[in-house]
């Protein structure tokens, strides 16, 4: 039988009783953070692009972390969050919803939930490790070369000599040694690459988490 | 409030986004022309990696990952001698300001981080508490622009009269540090007021002005649907205003409202007589520089040659 795998992520979603204490304590939210002190007044729902085309709506999402209903784990709305700030910037008590729900889906990620969504982007990685930059992943270049045709394809295709005309370097390959790989190896990101690959690689069970602490604790709590 | 005698026009590290690369590559080359023009000390440091904003947003990253390379790119900023990071792309400037911030005030994540660098040999990038200052060691090249406004209205060669424009402000510049914004975060104002300075006719209030792009991160390409609702919606709003030019202050959106507008056009049967650009390319190109050697018009999506026929740029 091959390992099981288990990925942990204490910076991000420290291990709390509660949903409401590891959102504090994370540090994907200021220390300011106003959870306690929401008034479920709506401005972060009446300002949020997702709410006016969806379901979701950052006010349940944070009722719901303060009454610590960890089913919002396994709620698909949580993916639906643009990551805009607006709810961060019009709440008059310095709540900060966006920050919540990146909180939310590490917490489904260490789950094995939502690992199929990371993988869409997973190649970001491992290119940023060998060229020091970021990229549009792959799945994403296929996608967009479907939607915006040959006019896209062509630009992408003479890009380096495009960049030598404007004076920069042809290709956008930083000069980093190896100490961006070497960072994200000391992060622990390849090890979270492989907690994300697990899921495609098709064998469910490697998506389990088994540490024993996580996983049956939110099972109990469901 | 940051005020705009604050911004710093002196050791200016033009920080290097990858979707300005990749996408849009006459941003970083415009902004550069513009900034020597206004007399603005900046330098490009090819040691400087991406901030990790795309694999940040789309929960890839974890914060430690996003902290250390933020880390290690303020060590390059300070060894240059340009330790005022000026960035391209809202999110870089908001991931930056947010890891100074976490690493000035997280000291378990900060010597989890130098540890990290001191196992690898690379002692020379430990950051120590307040090296930067999340409030003064961050700016969009937009304020660095806007500080210059008095001169690009004097040194301008191109005239916008009669050219009906509106802004869209970059939601990861002025909602996420909203504290730290030139001017009012509700209604920010800083392309507004420079592109007035170059004779555009600016429509300063529409409807959903303050509307996010869309893209959304994953959105755009895991729920694409109500993605290309988001950005229709804005889209919809500046043709009823009879908008011809939207200014954009980031890459992110720009790819979303110029590289999708045809794809709505064709998706939802609709029109619109918009054409985009980036605020260091129109600042340019009202400096006199030359539309495809200095702006790179040609890798945009909704062809300018109309646009530039018109105001007399080609």
């Amino acid at each position: 039988m091959m390992p099981l795998l288990s990925y942990v992520n204490e910076y991000d979603t420290p291990e709390c009783n509660t949903l409401a204490e590891t959102a504090k304590r994370s540090i994907r939210t200021p220390d300011s953070l106003g959870l306690d002190r929401c008034i479920q007044c709506g401005a972060c729902t009446a300002s949020c692009p997702a709410a006016r085309f969806t379901d979701y709506s950052p006010r349940q999402i944070v009722k719901r972390v303060l009454e610590n209903d960890w089913s919002l784990l396994e709620d698909e709305s949580i993916w639906s969050c643009f990551y805009c700030y607006s709810c961060n910037l019009r709440c008059p008590r310095n709540n900060s919803p966006v920050t919540i729900v990146q909180v939310l889906r590490q917490m489904a990620v260490n789950e094995g939930i939502g690992l199929e969504k990371l993988a869409y982007f997973v190649d970001v990685g491992e290119y940023l490790a060998e060229n020091g930059a970021s990229r549009i992943p792959g799945p994403g270049v296929r996608n967009m070369e479907k939607d915006l045709g040959e006019r896209w394809i062509g630009f992408k295709r003479d890009l380096d000599t495009i960049r030598a005309e404007l004076g920069l370097k042809p290709r956008d390959v930083r000069d980093t040694g190896s100490e961006v790989r070497a960072i994200l190896e000391g992060t622990g990101f390849f090890e979270r690459e492989k907690w994300i690959k697990s899921r495609e690689s098709g064998d469910t069970e490697l998506t389990l988490n088994p540490s024993a602490v996580i996983m049956p604790a939110l099972k109990s709590r469901l | 409030m940051k005020p705009i005698e604050t911004v710093p026009d002196r050791k200016l590290l033009l920080f290097k986004s990858c979707m300005v690369s990749q996408e849009y590559p006459g941003i970083e080359s415009a902004t550069g022309y513009a900034f020597e023009k206004l007399g603005a000390d900046y330098y490009v440091n090819e040691e400087q990696s991406c901030c990790t904003g795309i694999g940040h947003y789309t929960d890839l990253f974890e914060g430690l990952t996003t902290a250390a390379i933020a880390a290690r790119n303020f060590a390059i900023a300070r060894r240059c001698g340009y330790p005022n990071i000026t960035c391209l792309c809202s999110t870089c400037y908001a991931v930056n300001k947010e890891a100074c911030e976490l690493l000035n005030t997280n000291a378990e994540v900060r010597e989890k981080v130098n540890s990290i660098f001191r196992e690898q040999g690379m002692d020379d990038l430990v950051y120590e508490k307040g090296d930067m200052d999340p409030r003064s060691s961050f700016y969009h090249a937009v304020e660095v622009l806007l500080s210059k406004v008095d001169l690009i209205r004097e040194k301008k060669q191109l005239d916008f009269s009669g050219v009906k424009a509106a802004a869209h402000h970059a939601c990861h510049y002025y909602k996420v540090k909203y504290q730290d914004v030139v001017g009012n975060p509700e209604n920010p104002q800083l392309i507004d007021d420079i592109a007035e300075a170059c004779g555009a006719d600016m429509v300063r209030w529409y409807e959903d002005r303050t509307l996010t792009c869309g893209m959304g991160f994953s959105q755009l390409h895991l729920n694409r649907n109500t993605s290309l609702q988001v950005t229709k919606a804005k889209l919809d709003s500046l043709k009823n205003v009879g908008v011809e030019l939207m200014l954009h202050m980031c890459p992110n959106c720009h790819i979303q409202y110029d590289r999708y507008q045809p794809v709505i056009e064709k998706e939802f049967g609709v029109e619109y007589d918009t054409v985009h650009m980036n605020i260091g390319q129109f600042v340019a190109l009202a400096l006199g520089a030359d539309p495809y050697k200095v702006c790179g018009f040609q890798t945009h999506s909704v062809p300018l040659e109309e646009f530039l026929e018109r105001i007399g740029a080609i």
